[in-house]
């Protein structure tokens, strides 16, 4: 599978370069909570009088190099200004031989408050072994614990910090199809599992809902035999996801997932813009749903920025609607997933479960 | 879009538990009176930046109508120019624009012509064809309410108006004030249902498109500890302010028309009272929620004598004064208003909602034009201790505060020890603030309430029943503040918190108003 398969979870950002005010210290044999305390309260100091520190959520990112970090940080930077959050970001590589520990700590001012108190804690070698404990000492008591997923699992590594967690949030669309059926497996068990692939075809299942709104159009509602979603290049987490969730509502429905033609390149979108835009559309993402309530068949389908949804059968080639993709700025599906603080999302979870149902009749 | 399906209908399917919101249906919206400032600085800016967000419908169209001579390219440049100055996003993106410019069109005559309204409905079929707008209307008249008879007539005339069962929407939208007594708002109520259902007619009041407003709902219905104290046994009194630094801003014809009751009270404050009085509606739908709003309305004590009114109510008006550093003149010597008008720019009132709930528990409400700050807000009083420990006087009792404006958000003000070796209380505040809390910017208020409108979400819209129920409460009032016999309004200062008699109104209960 290719490495950039469907949108990466920082899709459209540039890495950031380091906060000045970013404080810093190694350590030699474990982590000391005591000096990472102190470390904050002087990044909260610093640049005169503290202000008032808001904060709704820990929000605990997970990653198993520096780089997937570096690659996520700004979608983590602007979720944590939308939701104000204790940001602990946790980077453990194993691979890399020679011990090292280190943490730092910096905050980002809003509104006249400190929104985001951001602990990176950066471990190689067997010292990843204090991570975990190291970030639990570390959370805000009495609020709500998100884990932003952004890494592959390394054995046990973390599994106590995804356990304890409210929600767990993840991208299966930046990750292989198969991904799907483990995060069913989870699902299953009740793992509050959030993916940035489901909030991404939030516009696809409101636009085809409107459609079988409209007054004229209701009569075919119960009538649903066959849906289809085609996605572009290769089959993707978003397609099954949509299908799923299609299959998990209609008994009884006839799908087929297929892939057509090729992803968007991003300067066919990204123009010479100064608002954001919708993320050019990736490699395994949705191009278009059909449905079919015979006689009618409803189309939704992406033009560039734009959802059109058509119906022909009934009022051959009505349009039902057209609208905007929502901007893709980075950060903006994570904070719609931070929404969700604690749970279980049903509608997901069911549309997981039947996405990776079909995942054995489809070649990725 | 909401929707309530008919007994025997299948339910969509693909609805239940959606977390994507509904996307307006395609709809051409025309703005009557679109050179007019409210379409300039409030209206196509917010329909800018639904665009710009991407909650606005690709397929929709803007029919600007007005009388000035105007080509449609030459609107569509002025609305660009206003978009640039008032718009909350900026700078303006020129693709966005483009596309939101191809649906603007223009329609130059008068309200009273039936020729205006014949090229309005051509130019209405032209956007059904050419961006599917599908036969969907959305009017607004953003115009002087002498027109809205006139605009009723010519769209019914015109055959604009789709019954409300029609497969085509037809809403129209209706600026405040809504009527300038009881017996207008009710001549006008019924000349609008004559031409549409209730369900067609959308009475707008922006402060209800607040966000802040909005959260009041949320902070009273989300939030089980307040809902036990949010009585009489517990409540002492609240205090509703609505003051604003600006004066009258040339609006002089305007304002000597309507005065202080008309254009704040009949509409935002007693919208505020009913927020924070109102029972928890069984669900959260339109007339749920207007149903309990209403009730509060009817609970309040009108004036029945002269001498209540006197008593309950002080009124005042501006003289010259200083406002932030700067002089300012007094209302009298403001443009378009009469020597000697007895039009009140301020209003201090102690109502009583006769209810289980709230009976004996005065709400003050304040209002006026060139106070020393734009400040609104909602603050409950509670109950003094019934016996201080700590000494006489040493607490204040507990006061929440609901800030509107500016500075958004929820205050609690309680009592904690001083450091030291003596239990010395001291009042502090534990304070929650919209802005900081939330890093998103905050959508304008118009912005809300139009998508509603094209979603025909008709929540934070007044209902027929609840505008002829403010008028009434205003108009008890009104008939004893107009009247020649009444005092004429007490001056006051501009940069004060009104005239001496408002702070008396309270003192006589032994009561003041909060420092703001």
């Amino acid at each position: 599978m290719s490495e950039n398969f469907g949108e990466p979870i920082s899709a459209g950002a540039a890495p950031r370069t380091r906060d000045s005010g970013e404080l810093t210290l190694k350590f030699d044999t474990g982590f000391d909570l005591r000096r990472i305390e102190r470390l904050l309260q002087q990044a909260r100091e610093r640049g005169g009088p503290t202000p008032e520190s808001v904060c709704t959520l820990n929000l605990i990112a997970i990653f198993f190099n520096a780089g997937q970090y570096e690659r996520a940080r700004e979608t983590l930077e602007v979720a944590g200004q939308i939701h104000p959050c204790r940001l602990v970001v946790v980077i453990g590589d194993p691979l890399i031989e020679q011990e090292s520990l280190t943490a730092s700590a910096s905050v980002s001012r809003s509104g006249g408050a400190i929104t985001i108190e951001r602990l990176v804690l950066s471990a190689t070698g067997r010292a990843v072994r204090h991570l975990e404990s190291a970030m639990m000492g570390l959370l805000r008591p009495d609020l709500p614990r998100v884990v932003f997923w952004g890494g592959r699992p390394h054995g046990d590594l973390m599994r106590r910090a995804v356990e304890s967690a409210d929600r767990i949030i993840t991208d299966s669309g930046a990750r292989p199809a198969a991904y799907l059926a483990e995060l069913a497996k989870l699902l299953a068990k009740g793992a509050p599992i959030g993916d940035l692939a489901w909030a991404r075809i939030f516009p696809w299942q409101g636009l085809a809902a409107d459609t079988l709104d409209l007054p004229n159009l209701r009569e075919h509602r119960g009538n649903i035999r066959k849906a289809r979603v085609v996605c572009a290049g290769a089959v993707g987490a978003e397609g099954l996801l949509l299908l799923g969730w299609m299959q998990s509502r209609i008994k009884r429905l006839q799908i087929q997932i297929l892939a057509e033609g090729e992803s968007e390149a991003e300067e066919e979108i990204v123009a010479s813009s100064t608002c954001p835009r919708p993320a050019p559309m990736g490699l395994g993402q949705v191009k278009a749903l059909e449905f079919e309530a015979p006689p009618a068949t409803f189309t939704v389908r992406r033009e560039k920025g734009i959802l059109v949804a058509n119906v022909k059968g009934d009022d051959d080639g009505y349009c039902a609607n057209r609208v905007r993709l929502p901007p893709e700025t980075p950060g903006r599906l994570l904070a719609l997933e931070l929404k969700l603080l604690s749970g279980y999302d049903d509608l997901y979870a069911q549309a997981a479960q039947a996405a990776a149902g079909l995942l054995a009749s489809v070649r990725t | 879009m909401p929707y309530a399906p008919e007994h025997d209908e299948i339910p969509n399917p693909l609805r239940p538990g959606l977390r994507a919101e509904s996307a307006p249906e395609p709809c051409a919206m025309v703005i009557f009176g679109a050179t007019g400032d409210l379409a300039r600085r409030k209206l196509v800016p917010a329909l800018y930046n639904l665009a710009v967000t991407g909650h606005l419908a690709a397929a929709f169209g803007i029919v600007g109508v007005a009388k000035s001579e105007h080509s449609a390219e030459e609107f569509a440049r002025d609305m660009r120019e206003a978009v640039g100055t008032f718009s909350r996003t900026k700078p303006i993106d020129p693709e966005i624009w483009q596309d939101f410019a191809a649906g603007v069109r223009y329609v130059s005559g008068s309200f009273d012509q039936p020729e205006t309204f014949a090229r309005l409905r051509a130019q209405l079929e032209e956007l059904d064809r050419t961006r599917s707008t599908r036969g969907n209307r959305l009017y607004y008249f953003a115009t002087p309410p002498s027109a809205f008879p006139t605009l009723l007539k010519g769209l019914k005339s015109a055959g604009l108006i789709n019954p409300p069962n029609d497969s085509r929407f037809t809403r129209v939208v209706i600026e405040k004030p809504f009527g300038r007594d009881l017996a207008s708002a009710r001549a006008l109520n019924r000349l609008v249902l004559e031409t549409c259902d209730e369900r067609q007619v959308f009475r707008i009041d922006h402060y209800l498109g607040k966000e802040t407003v909005q959260n009041l709902l949320v902070f009273r219905f989300a939030n089980s500890i307040f809902e036990p104290i949010w009585n009489r046994r517990f409540v002492d009194h609240v205090q509703i302010t609505a003051g604003e630094e600006l004066g009258i801003e040339g609006r002089g014809r305007y304002y000597e028309e309507a005065g202080i009751l008309r254009d704040m009270i009949q509409n935002h404050v007693l919208q505020l009272v009913c927020l924070t009085g109102m029972e928890p509606p069984v669900a959260f739908d339109a007339d749920a929620v207007r149903d309990e709003k209403i009730k509060v309305l009817r609970g309040v004590e009108t004036f029945e004598t002269p001498e209540q009114v006197a008593r309950n109510v002080v009124v005042g008006q501006y003289t010259a004064g200083s406002i932030g550093g700067m002089d300012v003149p007094g209302y009298q010597q403001e443009k378009d208003v009469a020597p000697g008008s007895r039009t009140p720019t301020f209003v201090a009132m102690r109502l009583n909602v006769r209810s289980w709930r709230w009976d004996g528990v005065p709400f003050y409400i304040r209002s006026g034009k060139r106070m020393p700050k734009r400040a609104t807000e909602i603050a409950v009083h509670f109950q003094p201790l019934p016996h201080s420990l700590f000494g006489e006087g040493a607490t204040q009792p507990n006061v929440l505060i609901a800030r509107v404006q500016p500075e958004e958000g929820i205050a609690l003000r309680f009592s904690v020890k001083v450091p030291g070796e003596r239990y010395r209380p001291r009042t502090v505040s534990m304070d929650f603030r919209y802005g900081a809390t939330f890093g998103m910017t905050v959508p304008e208020a118009y912005e809300r309430l139009l998508l509603d409108a094209m979603r025909g979400d008709q929540t934070l819209f007044t209902r027929r029943d609840e505008v002829e129920a403010a008028w009434k409460i205003v108009d008890s009032i009104l008939k004893v503040t107009g009247s020649p016999e009444f005092a004429p309004p007490h001056p006051y200062p501009a940069g004060t918190w009104g005239p001496p008699a408002a702070d008396q109104l309270l003192a006589q209960d032994g009561r003041a108003w909060r420092q703001l």
